[in-house]
């Protein structure tokens, strides 16, 4: 098993007889991968399973090749911002923080430097001596993924870590999330946001009533959806030109003129087919194109194809 | 033990001691603690005022025997019952129910040092309150003996009646410590779980001998200086038996406690967070 | 920006009575109680003894049933008086007790622990509406568990006894009514402001029994230091149990009181001293209700 992925092989875990996951076999590599999928879809007990909060009914996980059931191991290099708001009562933010780098065995010294840097990486410098009960909900959050993230982890996994964030911490945080990403970390990051999803993520995993239904990046999950037309947005000077003899071909299903009469929104059961008659009619016809764009390559369409509105079949 | 653990201990310990040792809502505990004193302390001012009116109303002996039922009454069976009950019950149950255990488990502390570290955070809370309320209340309740009272201390029993005592009330932490930190840890309401226990202790007396020995009380009862009888008209059901050994109750105390916390330490290994139950 | 046309109109109709609104929260609560099949059966329990009461007033008048029992001198054994009132008052107290810790916890701890309150205070709902509220719940059925089967029992008494017993014995039927429900009030005051203050339901319900049980020996071990028989104004059971007496034997006492709630001749203390202790209790329960009873809880 290799020492940098974190691998779920046949994972199954039953709440009695409430299916949580099913048959769960993941190969998550460093980077930013988004766990996407509607509430109940099991995200939360694929976190909470991979940080050891819960044990697996079936199935073996292993996180940079330690097992949660060891957790002396697992939470040197794990660190988990989970969706409980709560706190220890009477304890300020740089206590919260400091108090539970305090539980990792670390000296004084070590405690304090860095609870004092994940604080000001998460922006709340100014508010760690007061009470984490007087903070407000964004704070909260910024709080908890401080504690989160001050022992310096190796993988970093979130449970909806910008709910409650103003546009401004979201960006932030954004940024951080990639910044850990581009380290090498590996990162783990569930959200309902799909546009924040694109912009985070370099993988993604997409979750439904306890199943994985799709896994990898954006867009190689996207070609493999064979059954949904890719979407392409071409704007140019005679779109009217390019549709007529975009139906001459078979592999073309709908095309639509858009906008101001010079976008061109095109579905074909085969992109690269349609790449290749474009180039052709570019030459034959003089046709100038301004740009061609996949419409459908991101997380929320991916999502509608395979998930959909009511949850999805798997 | 090595380095590293004795600093996690220290970590728990230290957080533990903010949420139950300096904490409003234990403000009750502080009273269970206080009670005893604030009552000795009454009875040497008054005494005091009985004293310089010229009516002296009992003697040493009396006063020892008055603490004896005290001891038996108010504090095993009130304060250090409940105390413990209150302290040591909410240490697991406690975090389950402020959704707040998980920042333990997701630390890389051995679950069964946690265990220690909460349950030593438990008992050095209740030592520091128990200890000085028996040892307090013990003392000022013969002060207004004087030099007879200081005699009685130092050249009679007093100072092992006291030692007795002092020991007992620690024993009652540990033991009691410990069945409540497993009763918090594996049950949804430990309040069943103390109920059952305080009517089973209650009703001590009255079982045959092989069952009295199924108990806390018994050993504490066992260690105390002074026998203190069933009253009537309840005493004609009570069971006599030869209290245990010194040598048997000690270590037998101790053993149970071991036992019961080796039992939670080997639940929190395998314990899960569900904070929906 | 387009600012659209506002279609919201706010309900114009009839309320509900005030009453009404605060009944909504017994009719839940006792939804939600009949699903424990343990209280439903601790409940029906608790109507045990007042049914052996009744059997024995009845057997008691029903000379027949003497004579077919064969305990005609049986008469002689239990008398319908004072005592036997009285002692069906505390024993029926003692199971009151029970379910005030049974269910009185569960009434404001949950709102309180899932920040509930905002949601009932929005409303047209007060504080005090709430409280009532959550009151009438224990107030209802410690009712029928003690001065409505104590009332009937009078009756059934004075009804095989005749016009005159009744007519001389209308104290024991005040004084039984009465002190339920200095009983009752007193226990709902104290199940809620544990409730609230403790937020944990277990241990709410535990703090019921230690306040009970932890101050009765708290006024014995003065007494017993202090020889004396102040210390029983520590002890709520007494200062009930002093109450209980004065009213159903006024100065001519001859109980000792009812059980769990002894009042032992030749250790009286004053009776205003007992009624402070009690209202003493009823405003801090009253204090601590109010600290905690809010919408929002405010952390600075």
């Amino acid at each position: 098993m290799s020492s940098n992925l974190i691998t779920f092989e046949n994972v199954s875990r039953f709440y009695g007889e409430v299916l949580g996951i099913n048959r769960v076999s993941l190969s998550i590599p460093p980077g930013v991968t988004s766990l996407v999928g509607p509430n109940g879809s099991g995200k939360t007990t694929l976190m909470n399973l991979m940080s050891g909060l819960l044990q697996p009914t079936e199935g073996k996980i292993e996180v940079l090749g330690a097992s949660p059931s060891n957790p002396e191991r697992l939470c040197k290099i794990l660190g988990y911002c989970a969706q409980f708001d709560a706190f220890p009562k009477g304890l300020t933010g740089y206590k919260f923080v400091y108090a539970y780098l305090c539980v990792h065995g670390m000296s004084h010294a070590e405690c304090d430097e860095r609870a004092r840097t994940a604080l000001e990486l998460v922006g709340l410098t100014g508010a760690a001596n007061r009470l984490v009960a007087a903070y407000s909900k964004g704070m909260r959050q910024r709080v908890k993924l401080a504690q989160a993230i001050a022992h310096d982890p190796k993988v970093i996994v979130l449970d909806e870590p910008l709910n409650g964030l103003d546009p401004m911490a979201r960006a932030e945080a954004i940024a951080l999330f990639r910044q850990w990403g581009e380290q090498g970390r590996h990162v783990i990051v569930s959200s309902h946001i799909l546009h924040e999803v694109d912009r985070i993520s370099d993988q993604v995993i997409l979750l439904s009533q306890g199943y994985v239904v799709a896994e990898g990046e954006i867009q190689g999950v996207r070609s493999e959806v064979k059954d949904q037309p890719m979407q392409i947005l071409v704007r140019c000077d005679q779109p009217h030109l390019l549709a007529s003899r975009l139906f001459q071909e078979d592999h073309v299903v709908e095309a639509v003129i858009q906008g101001d009469g010079r976008n061109l929104l095109l579905r074909t059961k085969d992109a690269d087919s349609f790449y290749l008659m474009l180039n052709r009619v570019v030459l034959e016809t003089g046709l100038t194109v301004e740009s061609v764009a996949p419409a459908d390559d991101d997380v929320n369409s991916v999502y509608q194809y395979l998930i959909g509105a009511a949850g999805g079949a798997v | 033990m090595n380095a590293l653990w004795m600093r996690q201990i220290g970590g728990v310990l230290s957080l533990e001691l903010k949420r139950t040792a300096f904490s409003k809502r234990g403000w009750w505990i502080y009273c269970l603690a206080a009670a005893p004193v604030a009552i000795a302390l009454l009875h040497w001012l008054a005494e005091l005022n009985h004293s310089r009116g010229g009516m002296g109303s009992h003697t040493v002996g009396e006063d020892s025997v008055i603490f004896a039922g005290m001891f038996l009454l108010f504090f095993l069976r009130g304060s250090l019952f409940f105390g413990m009950m209150g302290i040591f019950s909410n240490l697991f149950r406690g975090e389950m129910l402020e959704k707040t255990l998980h920042y333990y488990f997701l630390t890389p502390i051995r679950r069964e040092l946690l265990v220690a570290g909460k349950y030593l955070a438990g008992l050095s809370v209740s030592l520091m309150l128990f200890v000085p309320s028996t040892a307090l209340t013990f003392l000022l309740l013969g002060r207004h003996f004087g030099a007879a009272w200081t005699d009685y201390l130092v050249h009679g029993p007093g100072l092992s009646q006291l030692g007795s005592y002092v020991l007992v009330t620690a024993l009652a932490c540990i033991g009691y410590g410990a069945v409540f930190l497993v009763c918090g840890q594996l049950t949804k309401n430990p309040m069943i779980a103390a109920a059952i226990v305080w009517v089973w202790e209650g009703l001590n007396p009255f079982l045959p001998s092989l069952m009295k020995q199924v108990s806390v009380i018994f050993y504490l009862k066992s260690l105390c200086p002074m026998e203190v009888p069933v009253p009537p008209p309840f005493s004609i059901m009570a069971v006599e038996t030869d209290p245990a050994a010194t040598w048997v109750a000690v270590p037998g105390l101790l053993a149970v406690a071991l036992i019961l916390l080796a039992y939670a330490a080997i639940s929190a290994r395998q314990g899960e967070i569900s904070y929906s139950d | 920006m387009a600012v659209y046309k506002k279609v919201y109109r706010p309900y114009e109709g009839k309320l509900t009575s005030r009453f009404a609104r605060l009944m909504v929260i017994p009719r839940y609560a006792f939804e939600e109680m009949q699903r424990s099949r343990f209280l439903s059966i601790f409940y029906v329990a608790t109507f045990l003894y007042p049914l052996v009461c009744a059997l024995i007033i009845y057997v008691q008048h029903n000379a027949s049933a003497l004579q077919l029992l064969n305990v005609q001198n049986a008469r002689n054994l239990i008398s319908i008086n004072v005592t036997f009132f009285l002692s069906l008052l505390g024993w029926q107290s003692v199971m009151a007790l029970f379910i005030a810790a049974f269910i009185g916890p569960g009434q404001v701890s949950p709102d309180l622990a899932n920040n509930g309150l905002s949601l009932y205070l929005a409303r047209p709902f007060s504080r005090v509406d709430y409280v009532a509220g959550k009151m009438s719940i224990l107030v209802i059925l410690m009712s029928l568990m003690t001065w409505i089967p104590g009332l009937l029992l009078f009756l059934l008494q004075g009804y095989l006894e005749g016009w005159s017993w009744m007519a001389d014995n209308t104290r024991i039927a005040y004084a039984f009514f009465v002190g339920s429900w200095i009983w009752i009030l007193l226990l709902s005051l104290m199940a809620l402001a544990l409730s609230a203050w403790v937020k944990w339901k277990p241990a709410a319900g535990a703090l019921m029994f230690v306040v009970f049980f932890v101050t009765s020996a708290f006024g014995a071990t003065i007494n017993a230091v202090q020889r004396t028989h102040w210390g029983n104004l520590a002890s709520l059971s007494y200062l009930v149990g002093s109450i209980w007496v004065q009213l159903f034997e006024g100065t001519h006492k001859s109980t000792n009181g009812a059980i769990f709630f002894r009042s032992p001749i030749g250790e009286e203390c004053p009776l205003w001293l007992c009624w402070a202790g009690l209202l003493s209790v009823v405003a801090i329960c009253v204090y601590m209700l109010a600290r905690k009873i809010r919408g929002a809880e405010v952390v600075r």
